[in-house]
Parts: structure tokens; sequence; C-alpha cells
């Protein structure tokens, strides 16, 4: 077992004390939609930050969706919930109370989703950091990595489907033209790969589970290989899978910008009413795939580029 | 096969119909752990960093081409030569000598799979012949001895033949050819399956009169079935099957001892690959294949053309004259097969290493009456170990050291090691040197063959007989190479000059009969050849491929053809030019310098040139898609193909093609 695995696990077991023995008083009650490495490791930044910034242990709670939904209870007091994952942030916008919530670790689509569900808006009561970020930065990693490069080659799906006219408007302001294919009900998605990949000199993937998933994500991999046309994808697991790089934000990434917005919340300011974009995300590249494209990349030194772009500290 | 056919169809069906769940976005499709898939063994090396020359001809070269098979588009790779006889089965061709009428030193690939025919001395004629052009993605010809990594049959070169992934052929295509000299092709194609399966089924059929003054009507009738199949866990499995079948003319009008008649060459096969990456780093394969191939090549000999002192004593043993219903059924038919098993193991060992390694088992069978005087099948089993470092020892220097050691139960063992180091002068600027040992088994034919004619138990002759002590016969080969990008040009340069030192050649004898093989003189071959590309402007494409090429110079070699096996000087010319409205414009010029030609003697050395013209135009309404094109094949004089008496005239045929 590694180190980081027996960690996790002791983080784990003592979140499962804290549960077991927790009654009143408590200010954050954290709710994670599971208990896999990524929630475990985004719940452990964000106790170890919080922890920091002076918030007794014995007042951050920790609770699975269904130990949640079985005693939604407010002798929790809770001062601040944070919901990670979607599970937790469809359950917890189903009633909140007066407490505000902080949805973490989810996809924006999934966070509307659970405001659509519950006919609720967007406000400081009920908030989100976004997974997925923001086209626009996305884009700038094309730029930065592939300056050569001129049209993206983007196949959609019913979830991606909706960032379309958002991704044609930014797309063009940056420079790029789009060659779109999309489901339109077909059985299967690869004619509209084919169709992508011609002509395009990236292929640019946006999160969609119809579209890229286990199932097809060789076929993906090897077609866009074969056409010579690096992808540019959501996580480090395509990036490992062969993907020439990723834009994505790690669950510790995660939990240190939410400790942050809930260590000022329980300092008094209240969330904020729009929900956050990641203030800091990792790029992956696969040094192999890119030697076989002819590239050079370096993950770290596009990531400071980036940042720098940006004006992140 | 048809059954297998058909049940496999049904599985497809099957597959295909198979419910998705549908699920919506969520952080899982963030975090969830994916196969991998571009293992190390699935990123190849870059062309300058292969330990050898590699000319790599695409799935639009071979379109623009207006080639109708492999072996006529082998003319415009340097060093090749090729044939368009189908007299020994079907169309040749060779790297650095056409030395008989079958090109038994090189080694073919189909998607992995080794094609030469166990049954015609390991010629890769028929093997040519597999699969459709309009199925070919790309074809990688490794120019130079590789028996290190592709085992005996690679001596001079190897040809790759990579098909189309069937996710790049879903939907229908067909394609129609007719034109001049009987010109009928035809082809069809179904696609079809979903994101875990994907199927492909072909099938096409070429015909043509063949060379002028041979006993054309040559038919190649092909079906080719693949599928792919993918699981979540990162297997990928393929699997492949397929029928040939070659009907070509043979013989002379008023020839006696060889009658104008048909042959028949039949060829089946299936296939699986399986694929697991098992890291980023690590990855296994493993193939099994089964062949079987049939020859059909008989004609009957009335005995009344003995000569009269042979028609007299065979009148004593039979107490009675010879009379016209006294016929002997001369044959060339027979059968073989072949089973391999093969397995690989490739890993990164740090960030400098590469490493693959495994081994194949390779059970060959041949066996003809006609041939061996015997039914009995004739095996061969082979063993093969083989491994290749990749050693990055500088960042400029890649090593490539690897070997085969391979054991047949004919012949024994012999080890086939190699050593190429690549180093980029400069970027765009590699030079290649290497050396490697190959070897070749004598094939069944020529360690066993017994051609002997027996009539009513009384034999009448004996046309050949092997000795059966022949032994391998060898090749080292020392190679310079150097691979030049200019991009800023439009320019790029694969030169390769070489020697290959080949001892025991294994020759025919056939001044008397009967016929026999033997290990004979040791020779060189050495030469240079490069190929020049240039993209001049928009739409042009010029490829200028020039071999010089001299084999042997011991007086032994000269007297018969061997030293004329391969031009002297050979030159081709490719123009690609694309118009902005859509027309598709190639000019390719061939100036072979004086040879033998592959089915005749030493008499038969010439020269020729050939110049092709097609024009093509594109078609699309809606989503649908085409071609019409006309293709002119040697706009010049006839010339001699095979055989002094067969000659390539003038053809045009026009090609149309739709994609639905």
């Amino acid at each position: 077992m590694t180190r980081r695995r027996l960690c996790l696990l002791l983080v784990s077991l003592a979140l499962c004390l804290a549960g077991l023995s927790a009654h009143a008083g408590r200010r954050v009650v954290i709710v994670s939609s599971d208990n896999t490495a990524a929630y475990m490791e985004a719940t452990q930044t964000l106790w170890t930050e919080l922890a920091r910034g002076g918030v007794a242990p014995e007042d951050i709670l920790l609770l699975s969706v269904p130990q949640w939904a079985a005693d939604p209870d407010p002798s929790w007091q809770a001062s601040v919930y944070v919901a990670l994952g979607s599970q937790a942030a469809i359950a917890l916008a189903g009633g909140h109370g007066s407490v505000p919530v902080l949805a973490a670790l989810l996809p924006r689509s999934s966070f509307e989703r659970a405001l659509h569900n519950h006919a609720l808006k967007a406000s400081s009561s009920f908030t989100a950091i976004y997974l997925d970020h923001a086209l626009q930065r996305q884009l700038a990693l094309i730029r930065l990595a592939l300056p050569q490069a001129k049209t993206l080659g983007v196949l959609w799906g019913p979830d991606s489907m909706l960032k379309a006219p958002a991704l044609r408007a930014q797309a063009a302001s940056a420079g790029f033209s789009l060659n779109e294919a999309g489901l339109d009900g077909k059985p299967n998605l690869f004619p509209d790969l084919q169709q992508v990949l011609n002509g395009s000199d990236v292929f640019f993937a946006l999160a969609d589970p119809q579209v890229f998933n286990s199932n097809t994500i060789q076929n993906i991999l090897l077609t866009t290989f074969r056409a010579q046309v690096p992808m540019v994808a959501f996580s480090p697991a395509y990036v490992r899978a062969g993907a020439l790089m990723s834009l994505h934000t790690t669950p510790e990434q995660v939990g240190r910008q939410a400790a942050a917005l809930v260590q000022a919340a329980l300092r008094g300011k209240p969330l904020p009413a729009q929900p956050q974009e990641a203030n800091d995300f990792e790029v992956s590249v696969n040094t192999h795939v890119a030697k076989a494209l002819n590239l050079t990349l370096d993950g770290k030194v596009l990531r400071l580029d980036l940042r720098q772009m940006e004006r992140l500290p | 096969m048809t059954r297998t056919l058909l049940s496999l169809t049904l599985i497809a069906c099957t597959g295909a119909a198979s419910a998705q769940t549908v699920v919506a976005l969520s952080e899982k499709d963030y975090f969830d752990d994916m196969p991998v898939v571009l293992s190390v063994s699935r990123l190849p090396q870059p062309l300058d960093e292969t330990p050898g020359a590699v000319t790599v001809l695409d799935r639009d070269f071979i379109r623009r081409s207006g080639a109708r098979d492999v072996a006529d588009l082998l003319r415009l790779v340097p060093g090749f030569q090729s044939s368009s006889s189908f007299y020994t089965g079907a169309p040749l061709a060779s790297y650095h000598g056409a030395f008989d009428s079958y090109s038994n030193r090189m080694q073919v690939l189909v998607d992995g799979r080794s094609v030469y025919s166990p049954y015609f001395i390991g010629s890769v004629g028929p093997g040519l012949q597999t699969v459709a052009l309009e199925d070919i993605e790309r074809i990688e010809i490794m120019r130079g001895s590789n028996s290190a990594a592709y085992g005996a049959r690679a001596l001079l070169g190897v040809v790759n033949i990579l098909t189309r992934h069937t996710s790049q052929t879903l939907g229908a295509q067909g394609s129609i050819t007719a034109g001049q000299n009987g010109v009928r092709d035809a082809q069809a194609r179904l696609g079809w399956g979903n994101e875990e399966a994907t199927y492909r089924l072909t099938l096409d059929q070429r015909s043509d009169d063949g060379l002028a003054g041979s006993n054309g009507n040559n038919q190649v009738k092909r079906f080719n079935f693949r599928s792919d199949f993918f699981t979540s866990v990162g297997d990928e499995v393929q699997l492949r099957l397929g029928n040939y079948a070659i009907d070509s003319g043979k013989g002379f009008t008023g020839n006696i001892d060889n009658p104008p008649h048909n042959t028949t060459f039949e060829s089946n096969y299936i296939q699986a690959d399986w694929h697991r990456s098992l890291s980023p780093d690590e990855d296994l394969a493993a193939s099994w294949s089964h062949a079987q191939e049939r020859y059909d090549d008989s004609f009957p000999y009335s005995l009344l053309n003995l000569p009269s002192r042979t028609q007299q004593a065979l009148a004593r043993l039979l107490g009675r004259s010879v009379n016209s219903n006294d016929i002997f059924m001369v044959s060339g038919t027979g059968k073989a097969s072949s089973d391999t098993l093969s397995l690989q193991h490739t890993f990164r060992a740090g960030v400098t290493t590469r490493v693959v390694w495994g081994g194949e088992f390779r059970s060959e069978k041949v066996s003809s009456e006609a041939l061996y005087a015997t039914d009995a099948n004739f095996r061969t089993d082979f063993l093969r170990l083989f491994g290749n470092l990749e050693w990055r020892a500088a960042p400029t220097v890649v090593v490539n050291a690897g070997a085969m050691a391979e054991e047949s139960s004919v012949t024994g063992g012999e080890l086939s090691p190699r050593l190429m180091a690549n180093w980029h002068l400069a970027p765009g600027h590699t030079l290649r040197a290497g050396s490697s040992k190959s070897y070749r088994p004598p094939s069944t034919y020529e360690k066993f063959a017994n051609v002997r004619f027996v009539w009513n138990g009384i034999l009448l002759g004996v046309n050949t007989l092997a000795r059966g002590n022949l032994e391998p016969e060898g090749v080292v080969t020392n190679e310079l190479g150097y691979l030049g990008e200019l991009p800023q040009w439009g320019v790029s340069v694969d030169v390769r000059a070489y020697r290959e030192k080949i001892s025991g050649y294994i020759r025919q004898k056939n001044a008397t009969l009967p016929r026999s093989y033997a290990n004979d003189e040791d020779f060189a071959i050495q030469g240079w050849e490069y190929q020049l590309k240039w993209r001049p402007w928009t739409g042009a494409q010029f490829i200028l491929n020039q071999a010089y090429t001299d084999i042997g110079t011991e007086s032994t070699v000269s007297q018969n053809g061997t030293a004329f096996a391969a031009p002297k000087r050979s030159s081709t010319l490719v123009y690609f030019q694309q118009f902005p409205n859509g027309l598709d414009v190639t000019l390719s010029h061939q100036d072979n310098g004086t040879a033998v030609l592959a089915g005749d003697g030493y008499d038969s050395r010439q020269a020729f040139t050939r110049t092709d013209l097609r024009l093509g135009w594109p078609l699309r309404w809606g989503a649908h898609a085409g071609e019409v094109a006309v293709t002119v094949q040697n706009l010049g004089q006839p010339y001699a193909d095979f055989d002094q008496k067969f000659a390539f005239n003038r053809r045009a045929f026009v090609t149309l093609r739709l994609d639905h």
C-alpha cells in the first residue's frame, strides 16, 4: 500500500469517527457523493486547509449522501454545506434550509441540472466551483501548445452540445475555425469522427459520456492517431490512454479552492453568488504521443504560461 | 468457410443491436480511469529512427497511381522491379533482382500475416493479391534485409501491407473499371458496427486479357472480412478471414510440351489477433493464423509426341505400338497449408530504452503427387525467437540492436543479427549505418522436388530431382543511409548505399534433365538508390526514384542471367497535380535499364520505358462522394514483360468509384 493510500485511509477513518460522534455545534458539513479516490483527495485537502485556517477538527463533519438524506436534521447546525460531486449537489438542492451550499467537484452541467431539478437559481446560498474549465482557457492552451493549429475538430454529444454556441463564438474570436459533427441520433459516432478529423488540426474533446467513455476511447484514440491529429482532452486519464494533453483541475486543487471560500463564509462573507471557475489547474502531456506527432511540449511550462496570461498568482 | 462467415455476420448483427445505457455527464467523466490505448508498441518509430530504409505508399498514392494491384505499385519504389504476368500464378515483384520466375527472397505481410506461398517455392506473387487495393491503408516497404525482425523470408526486403481499420470503412462503397485489353474490375464493400465492434466485408474481382502473346484470361476473385472488437478494459481483438482465387492462362499455341491451358491458384486464410496494453510502457500481443492454398495446373500430353526412340522402348514394354489414346496428364497440381502462432512483448526500460521480444511457431505442410512423387505431406516447422533493443544512446543517436534465432525442422538453426545506428546530424538530417546477417532456408520444392512423369506404372522421364543437400543461403548486408527533411523547400530525400553479400545462392541447375537445386556461387549486390520528394507549388508533388544496382562480377555469374537480374540503372518519376477545380492528374515515367526478364533466360536481356497517365475527377452529391478516372498505361511502345514473347501494350481504362 502506498503512503498516500495509507494517509487517505487514516483520514477516511478519522472522518467516519467524526461522523459517528457528530452532534450539535458543527459548522462545516461536507456531503460527499462517493468515497473513491478523487472525493477522498478533495475531502482530505479541504479538511487540512480548514484545519490550517483555524477550524477545529470537531467542527468539520463528513457525511455520505445516504447519511445526509437519512437525517437531514437541522441539528447539524451547519454554517456551510460543501457538496462534493453531482449526487451531493442534487441532494442538497432538494433542501438545505437557510444554510448556504457550496457545490464542488462537479461539472457545470451537473450543477445546472441540480438547480433545474429544484427550480433554483445560482446565488450565494447555492453556488458552485466548476470542475470544467472556461472555453477561453482551453482555447488559450491550444494556441500556446499548437500555435500552427487553425481548425478544431469537435464531436458533440447531447451534454457537450450545450456548449456549442459559446464555443463557436469564442473559437472565432480566438482565431480558430471549427469542424463540427454531432451525434444526430446516429447509431455510432465513427462516421462523424472521420468527418471531424478530415481537415482538423486538433481534435478538441469536450466531456460527454455518450461520446467519450471506456468503450469508445480505444477506437477514438486509434483513429485520431492514425489521422495524425492530436487530441486535447479533459482529464489525465485520457492523456495516459493516449491523448496528447489535457487541461484539468485535480481534486486537491478543488479542495483548496473550496476551503478558501468556506473559510471566508465562516468569517461572515457570503459565498459568491456567481459560480466560480477553477482558479488552478494542471496541464498533462503524453510525451511519447507528442514525440510520435513530432511535437515537444512541457506541461509545467504550459501551465505557468497559461497562469501568467490569466494573471493568476 | 461460407458457414463461418455467416455465423460471424450473425454475431456482428447481434453486437450492433446491443442497447446503450444513457448516462448524464458528471464528475466521473473527469476522474474515471481509461484503458491505455496508445501504449508503447502502438507508437511507431519515426522514419528517421527506424533501423533501415522505409518507403511508405499511402492510400492517396495508391489511388492516384492508377495501379490495379500491389505488384504494379511496387514499380514505383526504388530498387524494385515488377511484372504484370500471371504466368507463375500471379504478378511478381522483387527487390534487387528478379532472379527467377518466382520471387522468394523477400517477405510480404498483410496485417502482420506472412503471405508467401509455401507451395510456390516461397513466391510472394500470389500473396501480393490477398486484398483489394481499396482496403489498403498503406504499404510500408522496408528496403534491405530485415530477418532480425521478420524471419527467414525477409532476405532482401519486406513489403508490409496494412489494411484500413474497419471503423474507417463504415457504409457502402463500390467501384467498377472497364477498358481495353479486357480490363473488367469490380469491387463492393460494406462496413458496419458500433463503438464496441466494427466489421467490413469486401468482394472484388480483377480481370483482363493479360499480356499480348500470353494465354491471358487472368482473373482474381476475392473476398475479405475483417472485424475489430474493443473491450472496456483495453483489449483489442481482430478477426480476419478471406479467400482469393486466381484463374490464369498458361502455355503457347503450337507448343506440344506446354499447350494453352488454364490454371487456378486458390488461397483461404483465417487470422485472429489480440492486443493488450498493460500500461503506457508495456503491452502484449498474440496472433494466430491458418492459411491453405491449392494449385490446379494440368494438361494432356499425347505419348505420340515422345521421341520415336522412346516410343519404341514403350512399345516393347506395352507389347503394342503407342496410339492416340495414350495420354499422360502433365501436372503441377498440389496444396499447402501453414499455421502460425506468435507472441510479442514490448516495453520501455527507462527513458532511453525500448525492447520488443517474442516468439513464433510456424508449421508449413506441402503435398503434391505431381511435384514430390508422393501424396505425403512435407512438413517444416519453424521456431523463432526474436528481440530488438532500441537505445537512445545520446539525444541525437538511436541504436537498434536485434536478432532472430530460427530453428527449422528441416535445415536446423540460424541466427540473424542486426546492428543499426541513426544519428540526427541536425534537425531534418539523419545518417544511418549498420550491418545485418540473414538466411533463407530452402523451400520444400528446392529441397525435396521429385518431378517424374509416370504413366501406367512406367517411368517416362524425370524432370526435376532435388539433391536434398541444400543449405540455407545467406546474405550479409552493410549499408549507409541518409534521410533529409527540408520542409521549408517542400523536399524530402531518402538515400541508401549498400553491399549485400550473398553466400550459397540457391540456383536451379537446369542445363540437363533432371533439374536440381544447389548452393551455388557467392556474389555481392551493391549499389545505391534514392527517393526525392518535392512539393514545388500548391497541389503538386514530384517523386523521383533512381537506383544503381550492380549484381556480382564473377564470370560464372555473368554466363547466366543472374548478373542481369536487376537493371544496373533504373529510374521512375511521378508527377501528381491537383488543380483547384478538383481535377487530379498523375503522370509517371519508368526508365528501366537492361535486365533479363524474370521468366526468360540470358538472351532476354533488354531495357524498356513505360509512361502512364491518369486523370481523375471527384464526384460529390450531398453527403456522397466518388471519383471517375481515366488511366492510360504505357503510352509509348509495347515492351516485353516476363517473357520475350509477352508484350505490355498500351491500355486505357475508366474507373468509377462511389462512396455511400
